[in-house]
């Protein structure tokens, strides 16, 4: 069974960056992506903030399918490393629709009100 | 051959059922169509022949009973599966046997006579099906509780009469008198019932260990399984738990019985027409206690606490309800309290173990009183439906049949020797006399047996008073009434609330609620069918005969009241023939010849001391009442003697339990109120409190602001992730 995973034109890149960057990478950019959530205000600023958040998560996934667990790739090299991928594809499609949906429900809002401040709709409050 | 004529038993009980359904569903069509002369007839007619029809199968079932061998003479016929729970059946079975044909034939032959009766003392009643259906009803109800062999199957019968009478003395439920005369008799019923139920539960509950096991006769509830066993269900308890048992059955007994203190309801239940009166209130319903103590006599003979019991409250019974009868002017209520005196005493002799004497005065007490108030009936109604005794007056002269067989009823309660009531009577005596019951070393038999002939020299007094003040006492008292001026001497019978003539009174409106009638409605009800008018009793009036359809009934229960007592004890040898059904018989199978029976009687001074008292009873009264009215009984209530003043009003009885039940009805009322109030609302309303003050607290958490929903989601995620590590940590060996 061949490792087609190793065969793309950059996995060498992969043999010299450690798996843990790519974590690190996918940390820092969660955490700005929920601080981001947090003190912004304008909803779309808001959206794209969470569009990082999962594409930090998006990241991580691509990176444990590419740094294959070595127990289970030697098992199914190939279902380990697609799975990874498959899931990111997932994520994408939702956060696609996630996007089409909110960005509906800001406009609406827009239209009610003239304004999109997420502070100022606080109707919920108890 | 005969197999089959027991099976027929069910007809004796489906004849009643099918006239309450016929008239119930077709009278009003027929009087409709037919006119109301002609279709009371026919209705009358209807009502009368099941029970007539009814008799005669039982008759001939009995006499069928009778030629079989004595252990042979329990015969059951099961309908149908009823009720089924666990290794428990309950079928509805009938139960032909000496105790339970006897009772038939009482029911069924002085129901028949009081039927026919009613159909001539109802002639003029608008609601004439709707009489009838109830004593139909009455009668198939009555019958379920003697027929059936069960206890459970006794019960429905007891409810069963307990409504009919409730539906018969508001019979008139305009009146609101009536009304609540029936809801008092309903509701002291109740008490009874309360008792009856707690007693046939701890019987069952005692059965249901002694004989309740799986793969034994699942019917251990029937008579024919129950009470053979009796000594082995008791064996198995403490004694406490029989006389329990017993004492609690008794209490259903006193309710429908009308012992004190329970008795409080049969004088109100006057208020009903008189056939009701004579059927209900004096010969059959009111002696279902009696019966009761009968078939469980088994249980009865086991517990002398019981008997002690019984024995006691019948003797207190039979004497207040004769010391009360002298303060009553009403002449029904002077027969209501006879006859609470009178079961005082049927008690008396249940209460010393002579269960079959009890039943006796059952009989004999059902020929006499039903006579007695059959006659009071036709007084009644010749007497424009006023009841006060000191109206009336040498009655006999205008009621020569009425007053004759009254008078014979008179002799008969009042013990005349060898008329039904004095062998009854008689028979009581000498049970209570020689009874070995005692109890703490209390003689009760002896004690109660003084108190019974205190009670029958007071028996024959009352009755001659009342007799005398009726059909005697020289003069027309209802000549004294002024034609016009009878507004001003109604005042003065402020105690006689229940008057019978309120069905026929013209201006007699509806209710203040307008619960049943409005003024126009009621109008055209009374122009649709109108009534003969009623004019009041006064000087002017001539007192008449009543029609046959009256005094048929008057002269067979007569005939009954003379040799009733005699064909019972010589005849049927009563004794032996109720031992055959299982109630116990102490000494049973001496048998007395008539002669035989004379020469013990001369020999034995209970017979002199008995016969003295009836001879006192008509004697003093003939020196008391026999001339005139005298003035300390008489119109003017301010001068009666303190003891009679205190006798018309129950002693205060009847207002202390009144009076204290609705009190302490309202008092625990308030106090479980209170306790509703404070402790109930309170874990309710706490309950609401603490989740609205606790939701108001953590309300704050919900400011609207997104972000910092967003932060507490983020910070309970990284707590959860990290308390998933830790515990990855320490599962994988604590980093080592």
């Amino acid at each position: 069974m061949p490792n087609i995973l190793i065969q793309f034109p950059m996995a060498a890149v992969f043999n010299e960056i450690p798996l843990s960057w790519f974590l690190t990478l996918s940390l820092i950019m969660f955490a700005l992506g929920s601080l981001g959530v947090m003190i912004r205000k304008n909803p779309v600023v808001v959206f794209m903030c969470i569009e990082l958040m999962l594409n930090a998560v998006n990241l991580s996934f691509l990176s444990f399918a590419a740094y294959p667990n070595a127990a289970v790739a030697s098992q199914d090299p190939v279902q380990s490393a697609m799975s990874g991928q498959a899931m990111v594809m997932i994520v994408m499609a939702i956060a696609a629709a996630e996007v089409a949906v909110g960005l509906g429900i800001i406009m609406s809002i827009f239209r009610y009100r003239n304004q999109v401040d997420v502070d100022e709709m606080n109707t919920m409050r108890g | 051959m005969e197999q089959e004529l027991f099976k027929n038993i069910w007809w004796v009980l489906a004849l009643p059922v099918f006239g309450f359904l016929i008239q119930a569903f077709t009278g009003k069509i027929i009087i409709d169509n037919l006119g109301a002369k002609i279709g009371r007839r026919v209705m009358g007619a209807l009502a009368v022949l099941p029970i007539v029809l009814s008799f005669g199968l039982a008759s001939q079932i009995t006499i069928a009973l009778a030629k079989l061998p004595e252990e042979g003479r329990t015969q059951i016929l099961t309908l149908f599966e009823w009720i089924t729970v666990g290794n428990l059946s309950i079928p509805f079975e009938l139960r032909v046997d000496a105790l339970s044909m006897t009772m038939v034939l009482i029911i069924t032959g002085i129901g028949s006579l009081i039927h026919l009766y009613a159909t001539g003392y109802m002639a003029e009643e608008p609601d004439f099906p709707r009489f009838f259906t109830y004593l139909n009803l009455f009668v198939a109800a009555m019958l379920i509780l003697v027929l059936g062999n069960n206890l459970a199957l006794l019960f429905v019968g007891w409810e069963g009469v307990g409504v009919c009478s409730y539906l018969l003395i508001g019979f008139w439920y305009k009146d609101k008198a009536n009304s609540f005369a029936s809801n008092k008799a309903f509701i002291v019923n109740r008490v009874g019932d309360w008792g009856l139920t707690l007693g046939m539960f701890t019987l069952a509950f005692m059965a249901a260990i002694a004989l309740g096991k799986d793969g034994v006769e699942p019917r251990w509830l029937s008579y024919d399984v129950l009470l053979p066993n009796a000594a082995a269900i008791a064996s198995r308890f403490d004694p406490w738990m029989l006389t329990a048992a017993c004492i609690l059955l008794f209490i259903g007994a006193m309710g429908k019985s009308a012992q004190f203190p329970l008795y409080i309801w049969l004088p109100d239940a006057m208020a009903g027409p008189t056939p009701v009166s004579a059927l209900i209130h004096a010969a059959t319903m009111v002696t279902s206690g009696v019966f009761l103590l009968n078939r469980m006599s088994p249980f009865f003979a086991l517990s002398p606490t019981a008997g002690a019991v019984v024995a006691i409250f019948g003797a207190i019974t039979a004497l207040l309800g004769a010391l009360i009868a002298f303060g009553q002017t009403d002449i029904k209520k002077v027969l209501a309290f006879s006859t609470v005196s009178q079961l005082g005493y049927m008690f008396i002799a249940c209460g010393v173990g002579a269960y079959w004497v009890g039943l006796f005065h059952v009989a004999t007490h059902a020929f006499f009183k039903a006579l007695l108030f059959l006659g009071s009936g036709a007084v009644i109604h010749a007497m424009s439906h006023n009841q006060d005794m000191r109206n009336y007056g040498k009655l006999l002269k205008y009621l020569p049949i009425t007053g004759s067989t009254m008078l014979v009823g008179w002799m008969a309660i009042a013990g005349l020797p060898f008329l039904s009531g004095a062998f009854s009577k008689e028979e009581i005596l000498i049970n209570a006399n020689g009874s070995p019951l005692t109890w703490y070393n209390i003689p009760i038999g002896t004690a109660v047996f003084w108190v019974a002939l205190i009670v029958a020299g007071l028996t024959a007094l009352y009755m001659s008073r009342m007799t005398y003040m009726t059909f005697f006492s020289g003069q027309e008292r209802w000549r004294l009434i002024p034609a016009h001026g009878h507004a001003d001497h109604h005042d003065e019978h402020h105690h006689d609330v229940h008057h019978e003539d309120n069905a026929h009174d013209d201006h007699h409106g509806p209710d203040v609620h307008n619960f049943f009638y409005t003024d126009a409605e009621m109008e055209a009800r009374a122009l649709a069918t109108p009534y003969e008018h009623h004019h009041d009793l006064d000087e002017n009036h001539e007192p008449h005969e009543v029609p046959p359809s009256m005094y048929i009934p008057l002269i067979a229960l007569a005939f009954m009241s003379i040799i009733g007592g005699g064909w019972l004890f010589f005849g049927v040898n009563l004794s032996g023939w109720l031992h055959s059904a299982g109630v116990v018989v102490h000494e049973h199978g001496h048998h007395y010849s008539p002669m035989e029976f004379v020469k013990h009687s001369f020999e034995n001074w209970i017979f002199y001391a008995a016969t003295g008292m009836f001879l006192f009873g008509i004697g003093y009264g003939w020196f008391r009442y026999g001339k005139s009215l005298p003035e300390h009984d008489g119109m003017d209530t301010s001068k009666w003697h303190g003891w009679r003043k205190a006798a018309a009003n129950h002693f205060g009885i009847d207002n202390a339990f009144t009076q204290g039940s609705i009190k302490g009805g309202s008092l625990l009322g308030q106090l479980s109120w209170g306790f509703d109030r404070i402790i109930v609302d309170g874990i309710v309303n706490a309950t609401g409190l603490i989740s609205k003050e606790l939701g108001k607290l953590i309300s704050g958490a919900q400011n609207g602001y997104v972000r910092s929903y967003a932060l507490i989601m983020q910070l309970g995620i990284a707590a959860l992730i990290i308390y998933f590590m830790y515990q990855m940590y320490t599962v994988s060996g604590g980093g080592n």
